[in-house]
């Protein structure tokens, strides 16, 4: 399938920041289940270009130049294939994914929460963790709002509300207090309906041969209409812009992404 | 006259033999000390307070509300190390920092340490101080560690064991160079006399290895600090001053295209190296710690990008971890291919069920420590823990096995040190400073930590221990008893 995708984030500020630095992972990678056709930033000064940790395409936008209002525009076409039940390997060491990050540690809840799945999971891998992600969405139910970016995994788990970013955390880390390498993968959904929130999150979990990904707050794995933008530890290490300022005073920040099926 | 109180029988005393006469490297020294008024001495001591006081004031111009500087104790018997003691402790010093460093390029390539089976991926991968980012990383010159501190203590038996090596932002080279000036200001007639191999040029040194760090020619070299309420500030004004080069704070810097610039009066200037006293939390808010004040937020991309050089690297952290500390004899023989000349101390590392076992029988001989923690804390020292602790720690280790390594209590040496009573031996460590630039330096000696408390094994600065000079004898340098030139005219 074919996406097209529009992406604007805008920051306005209250008076004239004197420099900013931003760590843009804006740009998608063609894999096995996605082929990038066309993709374009367009931003407001030169950004510098390099590749992360992971491997993720990384931005580095620096102005150092009095300024009000930092626009950020990604556009560009996808095209996605199967069914994301074929577990990847992208040669990343899965031990990797089994450190614990601030916002994906795992207190005594989601450990009891993850054991009462354990069985399950050693029995048949794909089909605990399919439960495990079952049983998150009950104990978690989707209610947009009720969490902040800033919610780690175990404040959102207790609250027992939260969004694709808290699903997909809470998950993670209760796969790795079960020993299975875990990650936050940031990216697009593309649902039919353009008034949809298309930023979206799910997580992966290393199969023993490669990654599968759980996109909890839809109960299913990834499909067609998924498209990765980055892998990280948890939302801080993937997130699709992370910045740092001086000056600026009150920050109001508006963000639209649209997500439609390009025409062939 | 002094009584020098005799040590005990079961550790050794660097300058006492068991009978209490003198080891020869001491016995010149110990003639001077004999023939000195308790008096006078007891005024060298209080000369020293005031001058150290005075050294700390000047540092304290830069902010002592927070009350973070304190006098460290100073005591005025050096520990004196002779010419060949510290000639194998140097080569095996050399030995280890060039194996670490081919650890740490190594499980930032290709592993082969992990693949050959030496040491278990898991232990390097899953390692919180394993820096992702530093995967594929090519190096100046290879080098991650460029200043190692390593902790060296001489057990019962008198051989060197390293208790630990310091591979992140290691401390306490200003105390080295502090003792040495005092000592040579109070008692200059013991330098005319002693042939004590100099450690003044260590700044130089450092300054060599910081331009090596980078292929840029001329490289412009900064001392990055955290700021004033860091407990060792002096020390990176006190280095940055030595060097001739810039202090700053991560606010000093920023980085643009590529590049990391310091702000000056004159305009933006590139900064090519950085001798970092900052934790990599702390590096770059944008890539770690989201809320660090105190780095360089992109730091880290022009990092990968190879255009400034860290000292030490990122990520250097994995290997002085104490869960691969046990590893590090067998990195010398893999990656060296020779035998070890330092010892290690023996440890048990608690994950292998049956090494808990033995750890779970032994527990009140032994010390436990946490495997990734720091600074004697969170420690159990068997012998003089309670029942309660004892069982305290027995449910740790059970619930948490792989979070703990144990040792045998080592009784570390004794040095005779000033004390109420008059002079008495206390528990010594000896930290040498050791630089890896186009070669592997370092200046003879180090820092000499002394545990004040009688019988205390616990040496370190925050918990009540004290400083002494630390001196390497050269060659044919030490006094015989028949030497009359050394006897106080």
């Amino acid at each position: 399938m074919r996406l097209h995708v529009e992406h604007t984030t805008v920051y306005r500020y209250a008076s004239p920041v004197a420099y900013s630095v931003q760590y843009l992972r804006l740009t998608p990678r063609s894999g096995p289940r996605q082929t990038v056709i066309d993709w374009q930033l367009a931003l407001p000064g030169p950004a510098q270009y390099c590749t992360d940790a992971w491997g993720n395409v990384l931005h580095v936008l620096t102005l150092d130049h009095p300024h009000d209002e930092i626009s950020i525009h990604a556009h560009g076409e996808v095209e996605t294939e199967g069914d994301g039940l074929q577990a990847e390997d992208d040669g990343l060491p899965p031990l990797l994914f089994l450190r614990e990050t601030s916002l994906t540690g795992a207190d005594a809840a989601i450990r009891d929460f993850a054991q009462t799945f354990q069985q399950a999971i050693v029995q048949d891998r794909q089909a605990g963790l399919g439960l495990m992600m079952e049983g998150l969405l009950e104990r978690m139910p989707y209610e947009g709002g009720s969490t902040e970016v800033a919610t780690c995994a175990a404040e959102a788990f207790a609250g027992g509300r939260g969004v694709c970013q808290d699903h997909t955390q809470v998950f993670v880390a209760a796969c790795r207090s079960l020993g299975l390498p875990a990650r936050y993968v940031s990216g697009y959904l593309y649902t039919g309906d353009s008034t949809h929130v298309a930023s979206h999150a799910w997580a992966e979990v290393w199969l023993g041969q490669g990654w599968l990904g759980f996109d909890i707050s839809n109960q299913r794995h990834p499909g067609m209409g998924h498209l990765k933008l980055a892998i990280g530890l948890d939302y801080l290490d993937a997130c699709p812009i992370r910045g740092v300022r001086r000056g600026g005073g009150q920050e109001a920040m508006q963000a639209v992404a649209r997500v439609s099926q390009a025409d062939q | 006259m002094h009584a020098l109180a005799l040590p005990d029988a079961r550790h050794y005393d660097e300058m006492l033999l068991a009978s209490g006469a003198v080891r020869p490297h001491y016995q010149g020294f110990a003639g001077w000390l004999q023939a000195q008024s308790p008096e006078a001495l007891a005024r060298k001591r209080r000369e020293a307070d005031l001058l150290f006081r005075r050294v700390g004031i000047t540092f304290a111009v830069y902010g002592d509300e927070a009350g973070a500087e304190r006098l460290i104790p100073f005591d005025l018997v050096p520990r004196v190390i002779p010419a060949a003691d510290w000639q194998r402790l140097e080569a095996g010093l050399r030995q280890r920092v060039m194996a670490l460093n081919r650890f740490l390029a190594d499980i930032y390539h290709e592993q082969a340490i992990v693949r050959a089976g030496v040491v278990p991926a898991e232990q390097v991968l899953t390692n919180s101080q394993y820096q992702p980012a530093m995967r594929g990383l090519t190096l100046p010159h290879g080098i991650y560690a460029h200043i190692t501190g390593v902790d060296v203590v001489r057990a019962s038996d008198g051989e060197f064991y390293v208790l630990e090596d310091n591979l992140r932002v290691p401390s306490g080279v200003s105390y080295m160079l502090e003792n040495r000036k005092m000592m040579m200001r109070l008692f200059p007639e013991l330098f005319a006399r002693y042939a004590v191999a100099p450690v003044a040029h260590y700044p130089n040194l450092l300054l060599t290895t910081l331009r090596h760090a980078t292929t840029v020619e001329n490289p412009t070299v900064v001392v990055l600090t955290p700021g004033q309420y860091n407990s060792a500030y002096f020390e990176h004004a006190f280095l940055a001053q030595q060097m001739g080069v810039e202090l700053v704070e991560g606010q000093d810097l920023f980085v643009k295209n590529d590049y990391v610039y310091l702000r000056t009066t004159a305009g933006p200037v590139r900064v090519d190296a950085i001798y970092r006293r900052i934790d990599d939390a702390f590096l770059d808010p944008l890539a770690f710690r989201a809320d660090s004040m105190l780095g360089v937020p992109g730091l880290l991309s022009v990092y990968r990008k190879g255009h400034v050089a860290l000292a030490n690297a990122i990520g250097t952290g994995v290997a002085d971890d104490k869960s691969i500390y046990p590893y590090v004899p067998e990195m010398i023989r893999f990656y060296l291919d020779e035998a070890p000349i330092l010892a290690n101390v023996p440890t048990w590392q608690c994950r292998k069920p049956v090494e808990l076992d033995h750890v779970l029988q032994h527990l009140p001989e032994l010390v436990v420590k946490e495997v990734h923690g720091a600074g004697g804390y969170g420690m159990l020292i068997g012998p003089a823990a309670s029942q309660a602790e004892l069982a305290d720690f027995r449910a740790r280790l059970r619930a948490n096995p792989g979070n703990y390594i144990a040792q045998p209590t080592l009784s570390l040496s004794s040095c005779p040190t000033f004390v109420e009573s008059g002079i008495a031996p206390r528990h010594i460590d000896l930290r040498p400073f050791v630089l890896t630039g186009k070669e592997i330096c370092m200046v003879a000696g180090g820092l000499t930590r002394v545990a004040l408390k009688a019988g205390s094994l616990v040496v370190n600065s925050s918990q009540g221990g004290g400083t002494k000079d630390t001196w390497v004898l050269e060659e044919n340098g030490s006094s015989t008893p028949g030497d009359k030139s050394f006897l106080p005219v």
